[in-house]
């Protein structure tokens, strides 16, 4: 057996779980959505653990890179909401807490169940397939390629797909009905050459955004 | 590496491992530090001449040692944190940056040298790149300082959408090659005398430009360093960071441009491959490699440089617009051209039309030339339809949106 996957994988797993209670914990959210992003990383170092190279990459660059960055962002965006001060556990908190273990157990026990017969035979396999750096792991256990995930994308699970497209290009399609703004709405900002022209045209006196008439430079020099 | 630890010297496979994995570790870094001096050296003396100046040429010969003086400088200098500044996530920014920034040489061919050769190499730089946002968000957050903030929402901003066009630039190489791993992207571009560079081919060098200008947005080159735009903001997320704190940022910044070159390098220009390499073969062909290697390397920094003496700073919104509304459509049409060509040359059971009508499909030893012909001028005339049209639509709305002002000014709204 071979120790050195075993403390990594402990190692790994204890990095993902202190910073996932960290994420609930801190008061801060800057700080909450960082720790998140540490949970993150751990899983992917397990994935590779698992020399799911392609799964770990994925999931730094979507959950990491990505999904944690836009989550960070918003936060930023938005003013005054660093959670200092806030309470964190109210009355009903077992009811969080039984919903939570709910859903862990819905994920766990269909697990347990359907492959608890071959727990025995896993680990066996497990252990005779940990094989000496360099070599290729033993057939049985052989985890999904770039090419397999791929191909059972095109293939086995074509609907889910297709389906989980339409549904983000929906959601594209309403940020971009949302965050639309008619292009004259908004005017665009003069460069100094083209403020000049415009006066020596005797058109207009530069106007703000709102319409007000702006100081031309002369008037603001004059003060 | 690990085989000849065990062999020569006897020691057992952990400590094997550990002992090369060390010494690899160990080679990267002090190269990366090393070519990232040359690099901010080179950088300034390029620059000066194309300025009409000397630029450094005082410590050392032609100046070559003023970036160990800077060196020495910067350790000297006080390091301050502001008093208000969240201390930890403030100290942690530039360690971020120069880790993000050092995991992406893990996976650089250096010639025919190879670190370690994942099967997601190409997605690993890209994946691991992206984590350099993070450091610059920490950094822009955590000085509690204005500038600094806003020069980590534009760069965070930035590096969003530009990832996209750079990992989707990508995407025809992949296709072309089959493969992830930059170890068989480079042998795959060995043929024809080592000049069978992807960059030769019409999808290649669409690609090529494409991902090269993404890439310069990723590394906060010129017409893109707007996160650190020193007369708009100060230094951007930058601002509060002195002595070695801020060293480490230029440094992990310098390193990132490395490691944008050598990428480039490797995917597209052939990494070592050229004339020669196959021919001599063993420790003078790997040689002779690593020169092409570097040779292609600062060829692409010298652009770099070129660039930024040349390209003024981009406005906010022009960035942006430039990303979505120019580089991805393009990028997105080249995937397609790139689906046709490997269709053309390569298919032979999937679409029997196709041989009847080119012939078999060519091998390494007798390329079929009518159907590599075919493959260009289909694909020339696709990206450069899309190049044509992309560019006019981008023309027009914008033509459009100043007809629209001036009107509006001209009637004194």
């Amino acid at each position: 057996m071979n120790y050195i996957v075993v403390v990594i994988f402990l190692l790994l797993a204890a990095i993902t779980l202190v910073s996932g209670v960290m994420v609930v914990t801190v008061k801060n959210i800057i700080h909450s959505a960082l720790w998140l992003i540490a949970s993150f990383i751990g899983v992917a170092a397990l994935y590779l653990l698992m020399e799911a190279e392609f799964l770990a990459v994925v999931q730094i660059l979507v959950y990491a890179g990505a999904v944690s960055i836009l989550v960070l962002f918003a936060i930023m965006l938005t003013r005054h909401v660093t959670g200092e001060g806030t309470r964190m556990l109210y009355e009903r908190w077992w009811v969080a807490l039984l919903v939570a273990l709910v859903l862990f157990g819905a994920v766990i026990v269909p697990t347990i169940w359907n492959q608890g017969a071959n727990w025995d035979a896993a680990a066996t396999a497990a252990q005779s397939s940990i094989t000496a750096f360099g070599e290729d792991a033993a057939p049985g256990t052989a985890v999904a390629s770039t090419i397999n995930i791929g191909e059972s994308f095109m293939r086995e699970y074509l609907l889910p797909f297709e389906i989980a497209s339409l549904l983000l290009l929906m959601a594209l399609i309403g940020a971009i009905v949302i965050a639309f703004e008619e292009p004259t709405s908004r005017r665009r900002v003069l460069t100094l050459a083209e403020e000049h022209a415009l006066k020596q045209r005797g058109i207009v006196e530069p106007r703000d955004a709102e319409g007000a008439v702006m100081p031309t430079i002369e008037a603001e020099q004059a003060l | 590496m690990v085989e000849t630890f065990q062999q020569t010297f006897g020691a057992p496979l952990w400590l094997a491992v550990v002992l090369a994995s060390g010494l690899k570790v160990t080679l990267i870094l002090v190269g990366g530090s090393l070519g990232m001096m040359f690099l901010t050296w080179y950088e300034r003396r390029a620059i000066a001449y194309m300025q009409d100046r000397r630029g450094p040429n005082r410590v050392g010969p032609q100046g070559l040692l003023q970036p160990i003086a800077e060196a020495i400088k910067t350790m000297t200098k006080e390091d301050t944190t502001p008093l208000e500044a969240d201390r930890i996530v403030h100290f942690l920014a530039p360690v971020v940056m120069l880790a993000a920034t050092v995991l992406t040489f893990a996976i650089i061919p250096w010639g025919n040298l190879f670190p370690s050769d994942l099967s997601v190499g190409v997605l690993f730089f890209v994946a691991v790149g992206g984590l350099h946002t993070l450091g610059m968000l920490m950094a822009g957050w955590g000085s509690n300082n204005k500038f600094a903030l806003l020069g980590g929402m534009r760069g965070v901003a930035q590096m969003v959408s530009y990832e996209i066009p750079q990992v989707m630039a990508v995407i025809p190489i992949v296709l072309m090659t089959g493969t992830m791993s930059m170890q068989r992207i480079v042998e795959a571009q060995s043929g024809f005398g080592g000049l069978a560079w992807n960059v030769f081919t019409p999808v290649g060098l669409f690609a090529f430009v494409l991902f090269f200008i993404a890439s310069l947005a990723e590394g906060e080159r010129t017409p893109f360093d707007i996160p650190e735009a020193d007369s708009e903001i100060v230094a951007g997320y930058m601002t509060e960071y002195t002595g070695m704190k801020f060293a480490v940022f230029y440094l992990a910044n310098y390193m990132t441009n490395l490691a944008i070159c050598f990428i480039t390098t490797s995917i597209f220009l052939g990494g070592g491959n050229g004339p020669g390499v196959n021919e001599l073969g063993g420790f003078l062909g790997g040689f002779l490699s690593l020169i092409y290697f570097f040779i292609k390397a600062l060829f692409l920094f010298f652009i770099m440089v070129l660039i930024r003496a040349t390209v003024p700073r981009l406005r906010v919104d022009q960035l942006m617009g430039f990303a979505w509304k120019f580089l991805l459509p393009l990028v997105l049409v080249n995937i397609l051209s790139s689906a046709l060509w490997v269709s053309i040359t390569r298919w032979d059971q999937q679409a029997q039309i196709f041989t009847t009508w080119f012939g078999a499909p060519g091998t390494a030893d007798a390329p079929n030339f009518i159907r590599l012909g075919v493959a260009v001028a289909v694909t020339v005339a696709i990206n450069l339809g899309a190049l044509v049209m992309v560019m006019g639509l981008n023309n027009r709305a914008s033509q459009e949106h100043m007809r629209a002002t001036d009107e509006e000014l001209a009637l004194g709204l």
